[in-house]
């Protein structure tokens, strides 16, 4: 072990490679994981523009009382779908860029085991993001919440287009993340390389396999509820319609029975890319891999389990409070464990303080603030001073900004020269750390505070002297702070675009199979299938030399030949989803005067279509 | 560039500490009331100590597990930060024994909160004394109705009055959506649930005396969320009753002569029930009966504190020419105006709506719309005149010939108000004390 | 384009799908199972949710209806004096329930008819088909009368959960049959060979499913009172 040099960042002359293809027609009708990976990846940050902008324009109108900047409604607007963008489009299809792009390569596999249906999810999400998020120019985007609490979603309190959009959108995006998790869960049970038994399996996907788990598990609860009210707003059922006896609670329970899995589904990505990035930069293996795979699955379980800690204030009375406080605080067991570990595989290190290095250090240190103002929250009745105060929009940042979105940027630095063949600059890089790293704690500290000073959250004004201005102040600045801190990794992102592709295949001294492969990767991705024989091939010293795909500078062969036969791009997985998209969308014109008819025969004619290019998808082979 | 500098190690571990004793300073017990007049650490109710208490733990063995952590997480990478020709780490593969460990230190730090928790659940949800006020607070969009059961025909709006040192028990309601009744400063949240009814009670502390405190909804219900706001009065148990008396009777509109401030001490109507027979108080033991000579407590007749007092400014465009009104022309006029469908003023038998908020006693509150707008003549005239353009998705129309209204995207023609109307409808409303 | 690719967006497994260059090589997944056989199973436990979901639903609402009409008991209306009787006929949907499980025997015979050459298949799969259809005819039945009777998925908490989880349960079955109606082309167009097992297996799976459902929604809703 001792005799392998410990490289830091390597840069190599660009290899010889095939050419691949390129214009809008080649996106449009790829069924190439990686590619599909870079789609959503981009996608996804275009959405965390759009959810900024939002954030921004929010805390603009909370940075003093009694701020005129927006309307009431549209202020309700953009934290609805600051929360909806920021889950459903941003974290979710983020993590859904590293699935792609990465399972396949650690677990030595050619692609995902149903490539098309892989096309299909990532279009489907665009479609529905667009969706989704349009409306807002009409002044017509959802405005219940990202939670959606009934009754007020219900046509009686909410009769606009804003919660049609929400409800329609909603679906749709669910119908991207189901097709999405059973490609992962049969990618990652059959498509493994021989040797790599569960245990052998990069930590990250052991993280996304769980996530998998948890979206077949979780969605379909969302989607009941979101079909219920659906009905009730379109076809007059009762579900949440509160004169023939409808219980609230019911959306309620539905709600978090898939919405607090979902928070898992956010996180443990982001702690899989972590404990890749960790080891990585301190030359150490993970500390306790079996533990953390453990942990990783018991967070995810327990998960639901817990649901009704977002329901402390609602009266369950005493006993289901008591449980659902113990369940909660149990969860913090095996994230505790998770923290300790990832602090122990540093120990004894030889640390790099590289930018994705520093992200990661950085997601143990907030994680572990936002854990303990969770383990606050767990405590039924202290929690009732805290839920849906600016208290629990604290804690829920240090989660998923501090948590997952830090966690992400550690993937992004860290396998940006491997998606692209091309570095990140360090220094704008570490620029780019800092300034994140101090305006998201000057955003969302200081709300700990107002919140335990009495300030509620989703409340689009104050009054001055409720003792909040200061902490407002701080948050708002801080968050224009932050808008700062991602225009410099754009530009960053953006000048190397504009700089060769150099990176080798290993350029950190990363272990895991997809290191052994060129940067970028060929679209085959291996051109041997390789023999895993342990968790860390490429740190054995007899695993290293065989592992390598391609000597360095070494021409890389084209598929053909390799004989390796490759699935044909298509664009019928695009059009299903389009045709899929616009009959769910075209509901939309139940609710429009004198449009109904229109929007029967619409959903009929789109219907058919999507039902006709599904045959025809269907019968056609893939290679 | 791979070593973390002098320079760069600054921020972070400031930072950290700076967490640490902001956090710190957070369990103070008396925090400063003028300066955070919503705190939740207020030992006001037995209920929000024992909250407090349960935040103490929390934040002690928070605090402690975040400094150790992060401690911990430091020194790590200050110490095991690469140097140049360093060995190559030993490759350690886990510790059975220490995972073991630090599975179950947590565990046992959570049984030194969770057996905390799980009393202060079962007390601040047991069963509450059978002597206690019982108030029902109604959830509307976006106001607050509470009835007094126990002074019969008790009915008021986005004020609540409270009698220092009796336990309180709120029956909680909503007539629309669902809705939280929070008053940081006495307890914590309770949603109002549709087709449910929530409880909460707590008991004021004599040793706190009187407060003018803010309440709010906490649960988002649509456009006017963060206008749903109400005024709680603690007050002397003599007060309080004196105040109910006052609030049971039945209108009696004043003469401006007869006053010119609304906090002036006015006439009192006699006690009714519905059939008109004189009610008998339930006094309470202890109650003070207001001296003789002295005018009798109506309401809240100290300074306000600043932060009860509505500082929202009034939305462009809408703007008051002031001219005198008449409170008996304003009478008539409401009397037969659509004012009538939605509100009710006990005593005017035209006025028994049950939509909007019970006007009976109008001028003796000190705020309009929900703790929006202060009590005054002005405001009180915009609001008749455009309560949509005053308040967000309001369901009370705008009435001001001219105006425009914001839901209905047109503005009010026929049937609008001229300001002369609306200030003799402002005269009536200022003689309902 | 060929029927033979069914459904087959796999293939691109470790290195060749089908024959293209088995020497370089071997077809093999870790399993040794096909992935749509892992996917079907993915699939089937996330309808397992969607399921407990609806059916939890219906039991959370049972009772809490404020009006009539109701499942099991007589309700008058109290402002015309209306009766109305108890709403499911439980022979009725014995007898669909009959019906559906019999499905069921013919899919697991058209399964064995395919796997073992038998010739029979394309029986055994319009035997499935007309007993699904069947099926969905009761309901079609059932759901007319109801209205006829009263009960809309408008009238209350019990009408709404009510058709939407029978109404669910019949689009699942509509899905199947059509399903069915595709094999069955196929088998007549060409006819189903052993090597085709995967792909009845995989109706087959669903459809058995789709039946296993409807025992629960036949036991908790229809049965107990």
């Amino acid at each position: 072990m001792a005799t392998i040099a410990m490289p830091g960042r390597v840069e190599a002359a660009a290899p010889a490679r095939p050419a691949e293809p390129t214009g809008v027609w080649s996106w449009i009708t790829t069924v190439d994981h990686k590619r599909i990976g870079t789609l959503y990846l981009f996608t996804a940050l275009f959405f965390f523009v759009v959810g900024g902008t939002e954030a921004l324009v929010i805390r603009l109108q909370l940075m003093k009382p009694n701020m005129g900047i927006v309307s009431a409604d549209m202020y309700n607007q953009l934290f609805t779908m600051h929360g909806t963008t920021m889950v459903f489009l941003v974290i979710m299809p983020l993590s859904a860029a590293f699935f792609n792009y990465l399972i396949p390569l650690q677990i030595g596999a050619r692609d995902v085991a149903f490539p098309r249906l892989n096309a299909f999810s990532y279009w489907v999400y665009a479609l529905g993001g667009v969706f989704i998020t349009a409306p807002i120019f009409l002044s017509l985007a959802p405005n219940g919440g990202w939670f959606g609490y009934a009754p007020l979603t219900t046509t009686a309190y909410s009769p606009t287009l804003n919660i049609d959009f929400w409800v329609i959108g909603l679906q749709i995006l669910g119908i991207s993340s189901l097709a999405a998790a059973f490609n992962f869960i049969t990618t990652i049970i059959n498509m493994r390389a021989p040797g790599m038994h569960l245990m052998r399996m990069p930590i990250f996907t052991w993280m996304s396999f769980v996530v998998q788990f948890l979206v077949i598990l979780a969605f379909p609860v969302i989607t009941v509820a979101l079909v219920f009210l659906l009905f009730d707003r379109f076809f007059g059922t009762n579900f949440y319609t509160i004169a023939a006896g409808a219980d609230p609670l019911l959306w309620q329970h539905l709600f978090w029975i898939f919405g607090h899995p979902e928070v898992y589904i956010l996180i443990l990505p982001a702690f899989g890319l972590v404990s890749e990035v960790l080891p990585t930069y301190s030359r150490k293996p993970l500390f306790g891999y079996p533990v953390m795979v453990y942990s990783g699955i018991l967070i995810g379980f327990l998960g639901f389990g817990v649901w009704a800690h977002h329901m402390f204030s609602v009266g369950m009375g005493p006993i289901a409070d008591s449980i659902f406080s113990l369940t909660t605080m149990l969860i913090a067991i095996p994230t505790g464990v998770k923290i300790l570990n990832w602090i122990s595989t540093m120990w004894g290190g030889q640390i790099r303080f590289t930018t994705a290095m520093l992200f990661g250090i950085a997601l143990v240190a907030l994680f572990t603030m936002g854990g303990i103002s969770g383990i606050m929250h767990s405590s039924a009745a202290a929690d009732l001073q805290q839920t849906d105060s600016y208290f629990v929009v604290a804690h829920f940042h240090y989660v998923l900004f501090g948590g997952a979105i830090f966690g992400i940027f550690a993937g992004v630095y860290h396998y940006f020269p491997k998606m692209t063949g091309r570095f990140l600059d360090e220094t704008l890089g570490k620029w780019h750390f800092w300034v994140f790293f101090v305006a998201m704690n000057l955003t969302f500290f200081p709300m700990h505070f107002s919140g335990l000073l009495g300030m509620p959250r989703r409340i689009y004004t104050y009054d001055a002297g409720q003792g909040w201005e200061l902490f407002n102040m701080m948050a708002s600045l801080g968050a224009f702070l932050q808008g700062a801190g991602m225009l410099i990794f754009f530009y960053n992102m953006w000048r190397s675009y504009r700089q060769p592709a150099t990176a080798p295949a290993d350029p950190w001294g990363a272990p895991t199979l997809e290191w052994t492969i060129p940067s970028p990767p060929p679209d085959y991705n291996f051109a041997k299938l390789p023999q895993v024989t342990s968790r860390y091939p490429l740190w054995d010293e007899k695993g290293r030399e065989a592992m390598i795909q391609h000597r360095a500078g070494d021409r890389i062969p084209s598929a053909e030949e390799l004989h390796i036969p490759m699935p044909k791009s298509t664009a019928k997985p695009f059009v299903v989803a389009l045709f899929m998209t616009c009959m769910l969308a075209s509901l939309i014109f139940l609710h429009v005067e004198g449009m109904a008819t229109v929007g029967i025969l619409a959903t009929i004619a789109f219907a058919l279509a999507m039902v006709g290019t599904l045959y025809s998808w269907l019968l056609s082979p893939l290679e | 560039m791979n070593v973390l500098s002098p320079m760069r190690r600054v921020p972070a571990s400031l930072l950290i500490g700076a967490l640490a004793l902001g956090l710190a300073a957070c369990g103070g017990d008396q925090p400063n009331i003028t300066d955070y007049p919503n705190t939740t650490f207020e030992h006001r109710t037995e209920f929000n100590a024992a909250l407090d208490f349960l935040w103490d733990r929390l934040l002690l063995w928070g605090t402690i597990v975040f400094v150790l952590v992060e401690a911990l997480l430091i020194y790590t990478i200050v110490k095991f930060r690469r140097r140049e020709g360093g060995p190559e780490p030993k490759q350690v593969h886990g510790n059975t024994a220490l995972e073991i460990t630090w599975t179950v230190i947590p565990a046992i730090i959570l049984v030194f909160i969770a057996i905390p928790t799980v009393r202060t659940v079962f007390q601040t949800q047991a069963t509450v004394r059978a002597d206690a006020l019982q108030v029902e607070a109604i959830g509307h969009q976006w106001w607050w109705e509470f009835r007094y059961p126990q002074y019969p025909g008790l009915v008021t709006a986005n004020e609540l009055y409270l009698p220092v040192g009796r336990t309180v028990n709120f029956a909680l309601v909503t007539k629309d959506v669902l809705h939280s009744f929070w008053i940081p400063r006495l307890g914590g949240k309770r949603d109002l649930i549709s087709n449910r009814t929530n409880y909460l009670w707590f008991t004021p502390d004599s040793a706190f005396g009187e407060a003018a405190l803010n309440g709010m909804c906490a649960e988002y219900c649509g456009d006017s969320h963060a206008n749903m706001k109400f005024r709680v009065f603690v007050v002397a148990k003599g007060d309080f009753d004196s105040w109910a008396q006052h609030q049971m009777a039945v209108a009696v509109p004043h003469r401006p002569a007869d006053s010119t401030a609304s906090a002036a001490p006015a006439t009192v109507g006699r006690a009714m029930t519905p059939s008109g027979a004189p009610v008998v108080l339930a006094s309470q033991a202890g109650a003070v009966p207001p001296a003789p000579g002295a005018a009798p407590y109506t309401g809240w007749n100290k300074p306000l504190p600043a932060f009860v007092v509505p500082q929202t400014p009034v939305p462009a465009g809408l703007a008051w020419s002031a001219p005198a009104g008449d409170a008996e022309r304003g009478k008539q006029l409401y009397s037969m105006s659509s004012c009538i469908g939605c509100h009710a003023v006990r005593g005017n038998p035209m006025s028994v709506g049950n939509i909007g908020p019970d006007l009976t006693h109008l001028a003796s509150r000190h705020t309009l719309a929900a703790g929006l707008y202060p009590n005054d003549t002005k405001h009180l005239a915009l609001w008749i005149k455009n309560a949509r353009a005053m308040k967000p998705g309001s369901i009370m129309p705008t009435l001001g010939l001219g105006e425009y209204d914001p839901i209905m995207k047109a503005k009010v023609t026929t049937g609008g108000l001229s300001d002369q109307q609306i200030a003799d409808l402002v005269a009536y409303m200022q003689s309902l004390k | 384009m060929t029927t033979a690719t069914l459904t087959a967006d796999h293939g691109h497994t470790h290195g060749a799908g089908g024959a293209a260059t088995p020497e370089h090589q071997p077809h093999h997944t870790t399993l040794g199972l096909d992935h749509r056989k892992i996917a079907i199973w993915a699939f089937i436990g996330s309808e397992c949710m969607l399921f407990i979901s609806l059916i939890s639903t219906y039991l959370i609402y049972k009772g809490k209806s404020l009006v009539g009409p109701y499942p099991h008991e007589k309700w008058t209306d109290p402002n015309t004096g209306e009766t109305f009787n108890a709403i499911l006929n439980i022979p009725v949907t014995s007898a669909s329930t009959f019906v559906l499980l019999m499905s069921s025997l013919a899919m697991v015979l058209a399964h064995n008819a395919v796997i073992n050459r038998t010739g029979k298949a394309k029986w055994w799969l319009l035997t499935t088909i007309l007993l699904g259809t069947g099926f969905l005819g009761f309901q079609a039945y059932e759901f007319t009368s109801f209205v006829h009777e009263g009960l809309t998925i408008k009238t209350n908490l019990f009408g709404s959960s009510f058709f939407t989880l029978t109404g669910f349960h019949g689009a699942h079955v509509t899905v199947g049959v059509l399903w069915l109606c595709t094999l069955l082309a196929i088998d007549l167009k060409r006819g189903l060979k052993p090597e085709d097992g995967l792909i009845v297996d995989l109706s087959a799976l669903y459809w058995h499913f789709v039946d296993v459902v409807w025992i629960a929604i036949f036991t908790l809703v229809y049965l107990i009172p």
